[in-house]
């Protein structure tokens, strides 16, 4: 039989499916990030701030040893799911994670753009939908490092250097607005990150992408304030949205006179807006009109 | 027996701009080379062939399964891109086990299916090294490797041979033909003439997102009826062969060649005349050194349907 006249037999068996399919393109993305420069001295640095409100749960439990110490800062010690709340809505966090995502989520999108490597990901037996939990995920890893697990050993420790469970059995929902605002900032964080990502091949364009955004909403929110003196303006800055909807999560008063509603809102809109823009944006092949 | 790559009625559309129209394919076991000038459609039949876009109308399927979002099957083909697919700062073996990552294999698999890969296509000695400091020959093959390495049984290259010299052409050329005698399915892209001739006998011709022909190149170019065949035929007496040819009503022009020896004739049936080439040869004692067809190849073929 001549070889132009031969097909093929049909095969029933089942091909191999794994079950994560994404886990080599988050083992990549986690190696490459800790392999570059600085990376490790920011990301430790990250964490001081959970650092130190571990010593400050530490010293509250310790208070008559540690008055001289405090004095005034009594009122700050006072641990209660506010202290939690603190911890994850604060500036110096939110600085961090943007930091971080410079570092870890800067080229997960944007290198493949630069090196054609779309095609090939997507020439192999993965979805787009793993493609994107490969990468989505190297932001999770690092941001729960971050804000979950931090916040959750904060409150482990309070059990522990308390000793006894009254806090917890006194909040009980606490752990869970802990895990659940820690998911949104994921959450949020990984489309914002993903979208700026997918937007240029030059990983260091969207870096600057990512810091700017964030910052420049900020600034325009304290422009804005201080022309029309509305809180309203503070759905314009991503910080100020996260803490609104952080305040719900911690049963707190929201920093801004505005329902959190539309925090949550601007919130969501920024990630089925990115999501859309990733969907069109992630394409095996790239057609040029 | 099936095709292995089927297409039904495929068009393809960018916005207004046609990139494929009304394609019917049917692609068996061994090398096909798909030709056409830049701009063609090529690029767009292979995406649509490895399941990367959608098409706008028509269906395609490989191995009998439709291709579209049938990722399982992504892992039975081999898709060596026209375009580098590099990270430059990766090694040869780092961008070749993390591809391999993606396939679902075992550590143990991958490196195995690495080193197989490297060593067919002669990097081995180069693996350590980052594909930065790669010559275009090596990144090609590094490319065909990647293509290569899971052992796929369809095969798709889209251009694999730009940009080599012509030792590198030679080298991916016999590697890429080492797949025939395995049975396997290979689609070869080009715009190169020679290098789909070098390859393979089976072509598809594409021009403005149309098939123009597919098959046998010798068989293309005999259905082409209305355009005069030239066949060459180097002889002792080339004037006294040309006068017996002008009586022939097939024979459509005579002319003779830059050697003094030779002459060409036109005709719109080949069998017609070579049939008689025997019997005039032998009533008029002429001596046959050579006949030749020299518009029996892609380029003639290529330039008269597509209308130049």
């Amino acid at each position: 039989m001549s070889i132009k006249e031969r097909g093929y037999t049909h095969w029933d068996g089942k091909l191999k499916e794994s079950r994560f399919p994404w886990w080599p393109i988050s083992r990549l993305g986690i190696r490459l990030t800790f392999k570059k420069k600085f990376f490790k001295f920011f990301f430790f640095l990250s964490l001081s701030p959970a650092l130190a409100y571990l010593v400050g749960i530490y010293v509250s439990e310790r208070m008559e040893e540690f008055r001289f110490m405090v004095q005034e800062s009594v009122s700050f010690l006072q641990i209660n799911p506010n202290y939690f709340k603190s911890y994850l809505t604060g500036d110096f966090l939110y600085f961090m994670i943007i930091l971080i995502l410079v570092f870890a989520a800067s080229g997960l999108i944007s290198d493949d753009l630069r090196h054609n490597s779309l095609q090939l990901y997507f020439s192999r037996p993965l979805k787009k939908r793993d493609y994107f939990m490969g990468k989505s995920s190297v932001i999770v890893f690092f941001l729960f490092i971050l804000t979950m697990i931090p916040s959750l050993v904060l409150f482990l420790m309070k059990l522990i250097f308390s000793g006894s469970f009254k806090f917890f059995s006194t909040y009980p929902w606490l752990p869970l607005s802990i895990i659940g605002y820690s998911l949104l900032l994921t959450v949020f964080f990984s489309f914002y990150a993903l979208f700026l990502s997918s937007l240029s091949p030059n990983r260091r364009y969207v870096a600057v992408l990512i810091l700017g955004f964030y910052f420049f909403s900020d600034i325009l929110f304290g422009i804005f304030k201080g022309i029309f003196h509305s809180h309203y303006f503070s759905l314009l800055s991503i910080k100020s949205n996260l803490q609104q909807v952080g305040a719900l999560f911690f049963q707190q008063k929201t920093p801004y006179e505005i329902s959190w509603v539309f925090s949550l809102l601007v919130l969501l809109g920024v990630c089925v807006l990115s999501a859309l823009v990733l969907r069109k944006k992630v394409q095996g092949v790239r057609i040029i009109k | 027996m099936n095709p292995v790559i089927e297409t039904k009625n495929l068009s393809k559309w960018y916005g207004n701009v046609l990139g494929l129209s009304d394609v019917f394919l049917q692609i068996s076991s061994g090398i096909t080379g798909l030709l056409g000038p830049n701009g063609a459609g090529k690029s767009t039949l292979l995406s649509l062939i490895t399941g990367q876009i959608k098409p706008s109308i028509g269906s395609v399927s490989l191995l009998g399964e439709r291709i579209r979002n049938n990722y399982p099957l992504l892992a039975r083909i081999g898709y060596c891109p026209e375009r580098d697919s590099f990270y430059e700062e990766m090694t040869g073996w780092q961008y070749l086990t993390g591809l391999l990552k993606l396939g679902h294999f075992s550590s143990s698999q991958i490196e195995s299916l690495a080193e197989k890969a490297l060593d067919i296509v002669e990097l081995v000695e180069d693996k350590h090294r980052v594909i930065r400091s790669y010559s275009q020959g090596m990144r090609q093959r590094l490319k065909f490797a990647q293509a290569i390495a899971h052992n796929p049984e369809v095969l798709i290259l889209d251009e694999p041979l730009n940009g080599l010299d012509p030792l590198g052409k030679r080298k991916l050329i016999s590697l890429i033909k080492s797949y025939r005698q395995k049975e396997k399915t290979v689609l070869v892209s080009s715009h190169v003439l020679p290098e789909i001739e070098a390859l393979t006998q089976q072509i598809i011709l594409i021009h403005q997102g149309k098939i123009f022909a597919q098959g046998d190149i010798h068989y293309i170019r005999d259905l082409l009826e209305t355009h005069p065949h030239k066949i060459s035929i180097r002889c002792s007496h080339p004037r006294k062969m040309a006068s017996e040819f002008i009586h022939k009503p097939y024979v459509l022009k005579v002319s003779f060649g830059t050697s003094q020896d030779s002459l060409i004739v036109e005709t719109n049936n080949r069998d017609g005349l070579f049939s008689i080439i025997p019997s005039l040869s032998v009533k008029n004692n002429i001596q046959i050194d050579e006949i030749t067809s020299p518009d029996d190849n892609l380029q003639a073929v290529f330039d008269y349907l597509v209308g130049k």
